[in-house]
């Protein structure tokens, strides 16, 4: 049997610790993350980030084969529910093709050129999650790959995920929408509002401003372009209850097209554009064409182009 | 606390900090708190009570620095557990379930904790999907963990061939 009690010493030294870590919460609050803090993260990740890309290498294949084998009987469920998304896609993209033929028509007969600057997108590995109660994401490109505090993420067919919140020169944490601080501002239809993180679901609450018209179910929420984290136009989801305007307000729930706990990989835009360094390719980074405008009151619009 | 305690127990945190942000943060059902369950089993060594807690904060700092809540949260937590595994470790010595349970419902109180002072400091990042679910199962991880390594871990770490025999 163990013999040793807590000396006299244990319960002063528990007070002690105790007091630090409240003063430690009360300034990292107080400083909003920035600061000593922010310091002390970067440094903490930039230790830990090359042991964790060793163990992911090691540890996401097997991780990955275990997943498959416990879900056998979904994934045939899955490849033919996708077999006939794909023969969707293929329909839909020869109808797009017709479009694009038609629009690339349009530009050379009035003689239109699409203008804006170039949005550099960073592919990146989810590596890990720092633990079973963090939503956030470790990812395994960081500030030596143009990443920088703030930038948003998508995942691999364009869905909002969230956004960058601490980086170090060899990975990132991603806090996702569906967790983070504070709600995005998106759209459904012509109507504006506010998408916000629920308690213990993966559901987000949709609070529409100034909202004249019902939304359905179904009804594609987008973010807006009043959003100061997200370029105007990425998917958030789909609104899952029907809901009618009250006193000007309406309020429904939204289920997020991502689910951060299953991403394997994501990408990370450079929104909003730095106005003047201008982006350097790299060979991780490629680049779609995207114009931004900042109107006066500092509200954001982003539109897609060609070239 | 001789060089090769302090080396075998920072590697113990390393290893359990690595596994924890990699292999189990990909599993949904048995996703246990490495870190935490360290903690815990330090516990039933001979290391210095008052040295202990200091370690538990270092390792929630630790996992705080890494995290994206509020840094000293789990500092907080961790150090907490560790006062009540030190007041309770006789119970533990008993035998190798009572060891485990003993670690399953420390790790109970510690993530509840997690939660509840997460809640008070407005941390949203750690009550997305399925909060309520892992309060269960990160426990019964932890539970099942100690279990089996808990007696190899004291042994290791005091050098002791004869602890945690069951005799």
């Amino acid at each position: 049997m163990l013999n040793r009690q807590p000396g006299d010493r244990t319960l002063p030294t528990l007070i002690t610790l105790l007091v630090i870590g409240l003063l430690l919460m009360t300034f990292d609050i107080r400083s909003e993350g920035a600061g000593v803090t922010s310091t002390l993260r970067t440094g903490a990740q930039g230790i830990v980030s090359p042991l964790q890309k060793a163990a992911a290498f090691v540890v996401n294949p097997i991780a990955d084969a275990i997943d498959s084998m416990t879900n056998v009987a979904s994934l045939r469920e899955q490849n033919l529910a996708l077999q006939g998304e794909i023969d969707e896609l293929d329909a839909q993209l020869v109808a797009i093709q017709d479009d694009l033929a038609l629009f690339e028509f349009y530009e050379q007969l009035y003689d239109l050129e699409a203008t804006g600057s170039e949005l550099g997108r960073t592919p990146a590995q989810v590596i890990g999650q720092p633990d079973a109660f963090d939503g956030a994401l470790i990812i395994d490109k960081g500030s030596s790959d143009g990443i920088v505090v703030g930038q948003p993420v998508i995942d691999t067919s364009g869905y909002a995920v969230g956004s960058v919140l601490q980086v170090s020169p060899g990975s990132a944490t991603i806090v996702p929408i569906t967790v983070g601080p504070s709600g995005v501002a998106v759209s459904v239809g012509n109507q504006v509002g506010e998408v916000l993180p629920q308690v213990n679901t993966a559901e987000m609450r949709l609070e529409l401003i100034d909202a004249q018209d019902p939304v359905f179910v179904g009804d594609r929420v987008i973010t807006s372009s009043g959003s100061v984290r997200f370029p105007a136009g990425i998917p958030v989801g789909e609104v899952t209850a029907d809901a009618s305007p009250g006193n000007d307000t309406l309020s429904t729930q939204v289920r997020p097209y991502v689910e951060p706990a299953t991403l394997r990989l994501v990408v990370v835009l450079a929104w909003p554009p730095d106005p003047i360094t201008p982006l350097t390719p790299d060979t991780t980074t490629t680049t779609a064409t995207t114009s931004t405008t900042v109107d006066g009151d500092g509200a954001t619009s982003t539109t897609e182009g060609d070239g | 606390m001789r060089v090769r305690t302090i080396v075998t127990v920072t590697l113990a945190f390393v290893l359990a900090i690595i596994l924890q942000t990699t292999l189990f943060s990909q599993n949904e059902l048995f996703t246990p708190d490495l870190v935490m369950l360290v903690v815990i089993m330090l516990c039933l060594t001979k290391i210095r009570p008052e040295l202990l807690l200091g370690v538990a904060f270092a390792a929630g700092l630790a996992v705080d620095l890494l995290g994206s809540a509020v840094l000293g949260l789990r500092a907080i937590v961790f150090t907490i557990v560790a006062y009540l595994a030190l007041r309770t470790r006789e119970r533990a010595d008993i035998g190798r379930i009572i060891t485990g349970i003993w670690a399953g419902v420390l790790t109970f109180v510690g993530v509840v904790l997690l939660v509840l002072i997460g809640t008070l400091f407005g941390q949203t990042v750690l009550l997305g999907d399925g909060v309520v679910e892992r309060l269960v199962l990160v426990p019964i991880a932890n539970l099942i963990l100690a279990l089996i390594f808990a007696p190899m871990f004291v042994r290791v770490v005091d050098r002791d061939s004869t602890a945690f025999r069951y005799a």
